[in-house]
């Protein structure tokens, strides 16, 4: 539930964001604080290293931080959306529905 | 860019963003053990009621409310069930808080209702009855509370 109040994001393409197991993470991260690395790993049915790998990509785009904590006396790795990785990610979306609204006004006028 | 991919692929795209954004919706919940100790809590402060020992009713209602306010501040926003992430405050019901509230409230009410009907009736321990039947009302009623919390959340737009 967002808030009424929230600006319209600027529709904007990423083409780092838009390859799917790179959106389906973030589309995760868009909705939670932080999550656990293990969780986004089970969701996706990734692999250790193949996550990591996607994380590190998004990381050095400075789309999501990734932080080492201890939680329960075990060491996790949490990972959240950055704030310029939330407006990328808002941007994206409103590009994809810009597609599909385009798309769909054609078809309306043939 | 956006200009090269098709209605279709971008169809994809956002269903795939709705298909992850209910996998953390499906997140949302109260830890299972606040139910469990809530319902321990009523049939406890029902048992001391039975005891009929008018300071210890007093001391055992003040503590439990203390115990529960300190505990429910940190679990009932609905946003921490798991360890494993935090939910975003803007997916979950701003009203949470206030519906588990209500909930406590009106099962305070059920509780009384039922004492004075098995009184009524002439049943022994009507007070202890009471606290049961709403235990057991609180470990039922409680997740449904919360799936109801869920169902609201997936219906809400998403982005």
């Amino acid at each position: 539930m967002r808030s009424k109040a929230a600006p319209t994001p600027e529709p904007r393409f990423d083409e780092l964001i838009h390859p799917s197991t790179r959106l389906s993470i973030v589309a995760l991260l868009s909705s939670a604080d932080w999550i656990d690395f293990a969780f986004v790993r089970d969701r996706l049915g990734l692999s250790d290293s193949a996550l990591s790998k996607q994380f590190a990509t998004l990381e050095e785009a400075k789309y999501i931080a990734v932080e080492r904590v201890v939680s329960n006396g075990r060491r996790r790795v949490r990972v959240r959306l950055t704030e310029s990785g939330r407006s990328a990610f808002e941007g994206h979306v409103a590009a994809l529905r810009a597609v599909v609204a385009t798309a769909e006004s054609i078809s309306a006028t043939l | 860019m956006a200009e090269n991919i098709d209605r279709a692929e971008a169809g994809r795209a956002l269903e795939e963003i709705e298909v992850r954004r209910r996998q953390i919706v499906a997140e949302i919940d109260v830890p299972a053990w606040y139910w469990w100790g809530l319902a321990a809590g009523w049939v406890g402060l029902g048992l001391v009621t039975v005891a009929g020992i008018p300071w210890l009713s007093v001391v055992a209602t003040v503590g439990f409310g203390a115990v529960h306010s300190a505990v429910a501040t940190r679990v009932i926003d609905g946003r921490h069930r798991s360890p494993q992430l935090s939910v975003r405050a803007d997916v979950v019901s701003r009203h949470v808080r206030a519906l588990i509230i209500g909930f406590l409230i009106a099962l305070v009410a059920v509780t009384v209702g039922i004492a004075l009907l098995a009184d009524g009736l002439g049943a022994p321990q009507p007070v202890l009855i009471a606290s049961i039947a709403v235990a057991i009302a609180v470990i039922l009623g409680g997740p449904r509370l919360m799936a109801f919390v869920r169902r609201r959340a997936e219906r809400s737009e998403g982005m």
